[in-house]
Parts: structure tokens; sequence; C-alpha cells
């Protein structure tokens, strides 16, 4: 790898170390910020915009509006609902958030190199050795920095780690296929099977991206077993979890990828994203879903196991409303 | 045990299982507490004389909870002491002959003796508060030493009030030779004993060392004899015992202690008599229940037996039953109080110790049969406090161990027993066998023997004696002083009479801070304060140490620690072959963080003068809160696995512990070295050190032995797990560590606790990952962990609903209590402390 290659710099928005729900063993997830979909469920609005961002959490403030001052755009304002901030005026610079003292405003996405980035993902090496696991590239979305993320998979590997690319499966396809064939695994999202559905949910129809899931596919079967590929599709009450849409996923896997995919994970909705969304400023359609319960999680799973695809690599994860 | 609700809790506590009914109702009379008929609680026993006493101040000088009430127990445990007659030549003795006589007699003519219910083990009461046993004019000279202006007990209170910490010789905290006694009988021991008093010159055998020898020869003889009056009992007992299962029982636990302790014991069954017999003794001879005696790598030096008696026939859950009454017995020492304290005494943890698995000699694993069989038991007993378990992890620990431990994790409320991690805890030993001077002591060869003793305090076994509780050090304090050039902070007021100390430098004279231009300069004066509050810990212990070596004995416990019969001297006179005395480093990590807040908010980044720092501590931050808000969540803290501050942390502890190095006692000889444990005295001690610069106010928790601060941990517990491997020493760049790769500077090793989600163990697969995240720890780990394994809403239910969480355990450093038992503030605590979710 070149030395150009690992200074290249791309937007993150955090790390998830000790992450146990990103693929196999203990991982470290890195989450990009940007994303090529828009779906309305986002768990994690702050990752959709390629930009940076300012968010001010209510409960760190202590109202000294030093931030007020900082502010050369006068965009910002002490009410007695806390700091509001007049996102027209705001021009992302960040003075605030160098201005506060107690962290209550927060920059979202920063930027860094590839180099600092792994070795900062080395830390916990040790865990991924014993556990079998690595590094998993998250979101938004990994392939919407494609060079970012190319030097930081081939620095992974240069170090013996093994790299997860989670994905949503939107991108152009010769930049997918560069990425797919750098991972060891590819947590792919397929969502809705509808084309129309999937349009007016997430904001675009799943051609593309089913054509880059076929992709993906060829990678891990011609890799003899050296790559592998996981579907997850989320439960999202009154959106994905229609019985018909379920056992397409299922139905459609079975049809062609029976033999490439070796786990298909079902994710329960979860609502705690719900302060993220208001801080951002932003309307979230699902505010006040509320979670599925256990018998219905494992209806959804009994969907999507009659669907053709092998049922005992189907697994519904996650927290169901508590009863 | 029932609760009086009929409200099912909301969340399931772990309980029992697997007893039989002997053992339910062992254990269920044992929880019924100061209900019970039967205790065992202290007896006291006098000489007679006007100027007797009993009660050992010295050892609770480190427990400042209980300053308040030295007076009060002292003349407390004298009035009602039960007179002993004494032998006609008592007074012509010297005082361990005394001592050890006089415990005799108590033990075998005065204090009670029975057999519970269905027990298969005897020896049932041993708290005694024995006399001193002093003559006249030693009881003058003791109070003189305790009491006098620059008496032990002065320098003690004016230790404590400043904020330096406590100090003092205290009991228990070893591991005796409990193995020599089971494989070779208390009758080598004697005539070891003997052959070390015959081979004495005559003038020798006249003077100090041949009068300790005659104690100890007096004390080797003590568990023989009680032996022979249980034995008694045992032979009337199951004469009048109508039950023929029961008989045959009462008989064979009389033909047991027939042999044993005095000879070798022959089976399994023998081998935890002779255990029990021997360890109750220790807690009867030092007048001390319990605390710190522990019992090393039980499943070692009983597995010959374990095995043996399973070949022979022994049914493996037998075997695993009179483990169980052992256990049951371990408990009974926390009756010494009962109706002190209520309950007092079933509500925290004293520690005695044992240790399971482990690496052998090179590396090789040491889990066997029994192992399993004593993880079964704590696992079928569990909540239970005594004995607390230690597993000792290394990059070889079995697979099927750690299933096994991480199962328990799972359906505890937290890990029922400690976690050691040999690699970091051997570096430590090696560490401290060349900077002791005794690598023919520790080496190599022999170092995986060592065992924890107390929560996690690493020791050798049988011939050691660390102090491990026995000097208690605020790091912080050094800051402070550092921050005014040798003052306090704020000046000590007095309690009663409501005035403040005259302002005086007690320190060292490190220069006005506000003229320092460089970071370096700072911690010049940092370093030059650190130097002195170890040098003022040291002199404050010694007034303790002396008073301990001239007046205190424990012959008993001499004849079960080697060095004693060899030098002829007690070993609270520094008899043991290796003798340490602990400094405990409290208040690590809010010591870090304040020393790179100093660094960050006026050195580097200049937010404030060192003048505005000083004022917004003097003013514990009221008025400030701008600068505390930056202090707190923008300057570097440890335990985020970021570098800079890790080295900062690095730092720190090499200071401390090279200081600490340098000094031995006066009186003893003994050599000090570091650990880091910090029991409960990051809550006690928070109210009395001034605020500290990484934006803590007075009255807020300082930081608990090697944690980061809390709340500073925000990376999750990869990050927190490396920086605490960090600060101890990491790994050697070169490969070539104190043991492997791996270094230490804790020999003692420091306590580290972190709190998990129960989530992380909702199936196998998330099994298999904590798994492997404890072979992570091994790596990259400190020497101790323990894991809390709670959720935030079920400590809210239980604050709210305490009737319903009775047996609730939580783990505070090592240190074990039922949630529902203890403050409202440290619920809190336990709450607010961040629960890592994986």
């Amino acid at each position: 790898m070149s030395s150009e290659n690992v200074s290249t710099r791309g937007t993150i928005l955090h790390l998830q170390r000790l992450s146990t729900e990103d693929g196999p063993g203990i991982r470290t997830t890195v989450f990009f910020k940007g994303c090529t979909l828009r779906c309305e469920w986002c768990h994690n609005p702050e990752s959709l915009s390629r930009h940076r961002q300012v968010q001010w959490l209510a409960n760190r403030c202590i109202g000294c509006a030093s931030c007020v001052a900082a502010c050369e755009v006068h965009s910002l304002t002490l009410t007695v609902e806390g700091i509001v901030r007049d996102r027209g005026l705001c021009v992302t610079c960040g003075r605030c958030v160098e201005a506060c003292p107690s962290g209550a405003m927060e920059m979202l996405g920063k930027e860094v190199s590839a180099a600092e980035l792994t070795a900062e993902l080395l830390k916990d090496r040790a865990y991924f050795e014993k556990s079998g696991g690595g590094v998993t590239l998250s979101g938004g979305e990994p392939t919407l920095q494609p060079a970012f993320c190319a030097a930081l998979m081939d620095a992974l590997h240069a170090e013996g780690v093994h790299v997860a690319l989670d994905t949503c499966g939107l991108s152009a396809p010769g930049v997918f296929s560069e990425l797919a064939a750098k991972a060891d695994l590819i947590l792919f999202d397929l969502k809705l099977m509808n084309p129309d559905e999937h349009k007016r949910w997430t904001g675009a129809d799943n051609s593309r991206i089913l054509r880059n899931l076929e992709i993906a596919r060829d990678f891990v079967s011609r890799s003899g077993g050296a790559k592998r590929l996981w579907i997850r599709t989320p439960l999202i009450p009154g959106a994905t979890t229609a019985p018909d849409n379920l056992a397409g996923i299922s139905a459609y896997l079975g049809a062609s990828f029976d033999g490439s995919v070796e786990r298909w994970e079902l994710c329960a909705f979860n609502n705690l994203c719900r302060d993220k969304y208001e801080r951002l400023g932003m309307r979230w359609t699902f505010a006040e879903t509320e979670l599925l319960t256990a018998q219905q999680l494992t209806q959804m799973g009994e969907w999507a196991r009659s669907g053709g695809f092998d049922p005992s690599r189907t697994f519904v994860t996650g927290a169901a409303k508590a009863s | 045990m029932s609760t009086q609700t009929t409200d099912k809790p909301r969340f399931e506590i772990k309980a029992p299982r697997n007893l039989s009914e002997r053992i339910s109702w062992l254990r269920d009379y044992y929880f019924e507490g100061v209900n019970r008929k039967w205790n065992n609680e202290y007896i006291s026993y006098t000489t007679g004389t006007d100027w007797d006493f009993q009660y050992n101040e010295l050892s609770f000088y480190i427990v400042p909870e209980t300053y308040f009430y030295i007076p009060t127990f002292r003349s407390s445990f004298k009035q009602l002491a039960r007179p002993v007659t004494l032998h006609d030549d008592f007074w012509k003795w010297s005082l361990p002959e005394r001592r050890a006589w006089f415990l005799k007699e108590v033990l075998l003519k005065y204090h009670p003796k029975e057999i519970l219910p269905g027990d298969l083990l005897a020896g049932a009461r041993f708290n005694v508060m024995a006399s001193h046993c002093l003559n006249q004019k030693e009881a003058k000279a003791y109070d003189k030493m305790i009491y006098g202006k620059k008496g032990a007990r002065a320098a003690m209170l004016w230790f404590h009030n400043h904020g330096y910490g406590n100090t003092g010789a205290t009991s228990g905290h070893l591991v005796p030779g409990y193995a020599r006694v089971i494989e070779h009988g208390w009758k080598a021991i004697h005539a070891d004993i003997q052959a070390h008093y015959d081979a004495l010159p005559p003038a020798q055998q006249k003077d100090k060392k041949g009068a300790q020898l005659r104690a100890m020869l007096t004390a080797s003889t003590l568990a023989r004899d009680l032996a022979a009056e249980y034995q008694a009992l045992l032979v009337s007992l199951a004469h009048a015992e109508q039950d023929p299962m029961r008989k045959t029982e009462l008989e064979q636990m009389a033909h047991n202690l027939s042999r044993v302790p005095w000879e070798p014991a022959e089976t399994f069954w023998q081998a935890v008599q002779s255990l029990w017999l021997t360890h109750m003794l220790v807690i009867a001879d030092e007048c001390y229940p319990g605390p710190g005696v522990s019992f090393g790598r039980i499943d070692q030096y009983l597995n010959p037996f374990w095995e043996r008696s399973l070949a022979e026939g022994m049914q493996r859950e037998f075997g695993k039953e009179i483990l169980k009454c052992f256990w049951v017995h371990c408990n009974t020492a926390y009756d010494a109080m009962i109706q002190t304290g209520g309950n007092q005494g079933i509500t925290a943890g004293y520690g005695q110790l044992l240790t399971l698995s482990g690496a052998g000699k090179s590396g090789a694993d040491m889990t066997n049969d029994l192992t399993f069989a004593m993880l079964e038991v704590i696992d079928e007993m569990t909540p239970i406090l005594e004995p607390k378990p230690n597993v000792r992890l290394h990059r070889g620990t079995p697979d099927d161990l750690l299933t096994k431990v991480v199962d328990m994790i799972s359906s505890s409320q937290g890990a029922p027993f400690l976690l050691n991690f040999d690699e970091r805890s051997m570096a430590g030993m090696m560490l401290e066998a060349r900077k002791a001077g005794v690598e023919h002591l520790i080496h190599a060869e022999n170092v995986h023997e060592y065992a924890p003793v107390g929560c996690l305090e690493n020791t050798m076994v049988g011939n050691d004696r660390s102090g491990t509780v026995d000097d208690n050090l605020n790091l912080l304090k050094a800051v402070e002083l550092t921050l005014t050039g040798g003052y306090d902070l704020n000046p000590v007021v007095d309690a009663l009479s409501g005035k403040a100390e005259k302002p005086r430098r007690d320190g060292e004279n490190s220069g006005d801070p506000a003229s320092f231009t460089t970071w370096e300069q700072f911690w010049e004066a940092y370093a030059l304060q650190t130097r002195y509050i170890i040098r003022k810990s040291v002199e404050t212990y010694e007034r303790s140490e002396e008073i301990r070596a001239k007046y205190f004995q424990t012959p008993y416990v001499s004849c079960l620690v080697k060095g004693c019969a060899e030098s002829g001297k007690d070993i609270n006179e520094g008899g043991a072959e290796l003798g340490f005395v602990t400094i405990e480093g409290v208040t690590f990590a809010t010591t870090v963080d304040s020393l790179l807040a100093v660094k960050y908010l006026v050195f580097d980044q200049a937010i404030c003068t060192m003048n505005q720092l000083v004022q917004a501590l003097r003013d514990n931050w009221v008025g400030h809160e701008k600068l505390q808000a930056i202090a707190l969540y923008k300057a570097p803290k440890y335990g985020r696995d970021e570098d800079d501050a890790d080295a900062m942390a690095r730092q720190v502890m090499a200071l401390w512990t090279e200081e600490t190095w340098k000094h031995k006692t006066a009186s003893t000889g003994r050599q000090f070295r570091p650990g880091m444990l910090s029991w409960n005295y990051w809550i006690a001690y928070s109210d009395i050190l001034a605020a500290s610069p990484d934006g803590r106010a007075k009255g807020k928790f300082l930081s608990n032995a090697l944690c980061p601060s809390n709340g500073a941990d925000i990376n999750g517990p990869t990050a927190n797990t490396n920086s605490v491997g960090k600060a101890m020493g990491g790994k050697s760049p070169d490969g070539n560590g104190d043991w492997q790769e791996y270094l230490s500077m804790l020999p003692n090793g420091g306590s580290h606790t972190i709190t998990f989600n129960p989530s992380i163990l909702r199936d196998p697969e998330h099994k298999e990952k904590f798994k492997a995240y404890l072979r992570g720890y091994i790596e990259n780990g400190g020497s101790a962990l323990q894991i809390n394994m709670l959720n935030a809403d079920m400590l809210r239910d239980a604050q709210l609903h305490p009737e319903d969480y009775r047996h609730l355990l939580v783990r505070v450093t090592g240190y074990n209590a039922y949630f529902t038992a203890i403050g409202k503030e440290l619920q809190d605590e336990i709450i607010a402390r961040e629960s890592h979710q994986m």
C-alpha cells in the first residue's frame, strides 16, 4: 500500500469498541458519515449527511452561554428551553463546540486519515484475535467514501485484521465491486423486495442494490469459503414486517443465494434513537412506534423461515417490548 | 429465608439450589442471624488484673468507621470478660508464653464446644477476645505508646484527619501453611519447633528466642488437644444418637478427630476437618474474625485427598457436602459482633479467600476435578459471602473452565468470584523478588505458587506476611500539597470545638506553584510531595508496628508461617521469611486526572492561571462552574486507552512505587511494597480530601483502586482494560518482561472492577464473545478483575422495594455487600456507575 493511500482522509462519526452485534467475535465498528439511502426509520440519523453537524445535548449544558458568545454568525440563543440554533445561519464552523466547557455542544463527524484510524483500531487487536473478531465498517454508508474505505481496508489487512463491510448496497457497481472484493465479510442490508415500497421508504428503488448483492454473492462463491456474506433486514413495524416482504426476501435468498449467504439476521426495531432526531431538529416517522412484542418477533421469524431460505440460518435479533 | 411480600419481584435473583436437607438447614439457620440460639459471638476472657484488656485497637486503625468506638470496644470487652484461673507460674513466663498458654486454656477449658445438627465438621466457636496477658509494667508501657502525645493513636488520627489515609498493624491477611498441616500433621510442626529449640545454645534458650519457641511449642499442641475435646463430645453424641445414619456420621467424625489435625490426613473428609480446625484457630489466636486469613490454592493441596477418597468409594456429592459444611463454617466468623451490629456481620464479606485453578510450573494448567467441584459448590450455595473464591486465569486456561466461569457469571448477579490473572500477577511477584533481594524465595520455579489474600492481594504461601491492608495512602494528597507548597488546601476543623487548625507547612516546601512556568516544574514539586506522603505513612505505620512487635505476639499463627521457628521470632516481630508491608495507593485515577487537568488547564491550554485554579479548589468550585466543567469534560482522563493520558498514569505509578521500595519498618525490618486496593476508602475520604483539579468537588467520590474515575471510561470495557494494563506496566517492548513479556509495578496487584449489562451474556454466541474478552484481559489487562453484572432498572427497583431484594449481592472492590443493606449514597453510586452495554 502506498503512503498516499494511508494519508487518505475520511469523515467518521465515532468508534464502537467491544461491539458484539456487527459480525463474528468482538469487533470495533467504525461509523462512517454520509449515506446513499434515506430510510425513514434510520436509527443513526446523524450518519445521513456527509457533512459535519453540530448538536446540543441538554443534559450536559451548564447554561454558561459560552457558545452564544463564541458564535460569529449569531445563530445561537439561550432560551428557557436551552440553546436554540438557527440552522439557516449556522455555518458549522465549530466555534461553539470549542467554546463549550461541558461537552454539551458536540460536533458530529470528524476527519481522520486511514493511518490514524488504523492505529486506533489496532488497540483492540488482542480481543479481535481471541474472539475471531475484527473491524466492521458501518455507518452511514462506507462505500460513499470509497478511497478512504479502500485505504482503511488495505491498512487493516496489512495488519492481519478481519474486516467486515456493513453496507446498504446502494453504490455505483464499480465502487461496490472494488470494496466488496476487499471485505472478508459483507453485511448486506436487504430491506424490502418490492421496488415501489423500497422507493417509498428509503428514497431509492432496489434494482441497483439487488445487482450489487449479486456481485457480493459472486465474490463470496468464488472465494472458496474465505469470504462470507450475511444479510440483514430491519424489522420496522408497518414498513418491512409484512409477511409477503419477509417471505419474499426469504424466497429471493432461497432461490439463488442458499450456498453463499451464511446468515440472515432480522433485527428488531428499537426506539433508542428518538432523542437523536430531536437533537438534530429532525422529525422521525417512528417516534411514537412501540417496540415489537416477543410474540410478533416469533411470528415474523416464522414468516421468514417459510419462504425458502434455510431456516437454520435465519435469526431474529434485538430486544422485544418488555411484557 | 422468606420475604414478607406477596408481589412477585420483577427480576429473578439467583437462588441457592441442589442443597441437601442438611445443608439447606445449616444455611437457612445461619441466615437467621441474630435470631439464632447458637452463635459464634465473641466471648471475652481476662487474667483478672485491673490493667487487663482484650481489644487490639491496632487492627482497626485501618477502619475509620470504628475510630469513634475504640474506647467503647476496649472497655466493654473488658467489662464482659470472664476470669480465667491462671497457672501458678503465669506471671513468671515471658509474654508470648503467657499468650500461648492463656489461649489454649480458654479454648480447652472455658470456650463452649458444640456440633450443629447435621454438621460434618467439628469446630464451631472460635471468636474469642483473649486477654493481652500484659503485666502491669507492660500495660503501662503499652498504653503510653498508644495514648501518649506521640502515641500511635494520635499519629493515626492526624494522618486520617488530614486526608493522607490510614495505617496500622493489622491482623489476618496471609495464607498460613495449611498444606503442611494437612499433609504432615501438627506433629511435624511440633517436632520441628522442638528441634529448633533444642538446637539453641542454653543461653539463648533462656532469652527471647527460647521464650518464643516455648510459646510456639505450647501453641503447636492446641489443635491436637482441642480435637480431643471435640472427639469426646462426638463420641457421646454418637452414643445418644437414634438415627443410624447420623450415628455413623458422628462416629466417623469422632474417628477423624482421633487422627487429625495432629496426624497427616488420610481421607478428604479428614483433610477438610484438619484444615478447618487449623484455620479457625488462626482467627482465635489473633482475636480477629477472619479478615484476609486465606486458604491459598485449596484445589491443589486438597486434590490428592479428593482423588484418593473418590477412588476409595466416596460419592462425589458427599465430598461436595463436606465442602458445603466448610462453607457454612467460614461464614460463622461474622458472628463475632452479631448482637452489636444487628446482622451487620452477614452483610459484608471479610475475605477468607480461596484460590482455584491457575498456572503451575512452566505455565501448565492446574485445573482439576476438585476445581470444578468447588465451583459447583459455589454455584449451588450462592448467594453466600464466604469463603470468597478467586479463580486464577492464564494463557493456558482450558476452555471448559472458562465456559463454567462465564456460565456462573451469567447466572449470578455478577461473578460470584474474583478473577486473578497469573501472567500480570507473577510479573509483579518477580519484581518484588528483585526489589527486595529475595530471589531465593520467589523465582521462576516457584512464583506460580503465589496466592491472593483478602480480596486480591498477591502473596507467597506459608512464609509470607505482606501487610496487605496496613497502609492505605491517598496519593491525591500529594497533588494538594503541591498546589499550596506544602499546606492543607483547607484547614482541618475540629469536629467538637469547630475550631480550624492554624495553617502549618506539613509537607515539603516545594515552591509557590504560581511561579512555575513549565509543567516539568510542577511535576518535580509533585514528586517531592509524593516522597513526603510516603515517608509520612511509613513513619505513622511504624508506631503501631513497634507496639505490636513488643506486645502482641501470636505464637499459634507463627507455627504456621515459615521463618518464625527458624528465626525464633514471632510473625509479629518480623519472623516470616517474607515480610512486607503493602502501601495500597488509593485515589489513583483522581490523582492522574488531576495532574492531567493541571497540565491541560494551566500549562498546555492556558485556560486559567495557577492561582485561579487554586482559588476554585478552595471554593470547592462554587462560582467556578465553567472551569470545573472544562476540568471534568475537556481535560484528558485516564481510562480511555488514550496513550498520552495513560502515559501520565504510568509516570505516576512509577514515581510512587519506586519511592515505596525505599522504605522498611524500623522495628521489624519489613520491606514496603506497592499495591492498589481501595477497599471503601474512595468513598470514606471523599468528604475529607479537598476538591481536586480533575473537576471533582469535595464530597464527590474519589476513584476506586486502579479503575478510571467514575464516568471517565467513555470508550468501553476494552479501552478501560487496556488503560489499566498500561498503568500497571504493560508489556516489555523487547519481550523480556518480569514474567514472559509482562511487567507489573504492583506485586500486590490492583483491584479493577467493570460493570457489564447482563445482556452481553444473553445467548451461547455472546457467552463465547465474553470468554474471548476474558482471554483478551489476560493479554492486556491488570492482575485482578471483578465483574459486576447489573442493570440500573433492577437496582432502582431494589431501592424502592428492598424487601424483594434482600439477597441481591453487589461487589465493590472485592468487597461483597447485600445491596439493600448498604446506604443510599453508595446505592446511588452503584447505579450511576456506567453500565457497559456490549
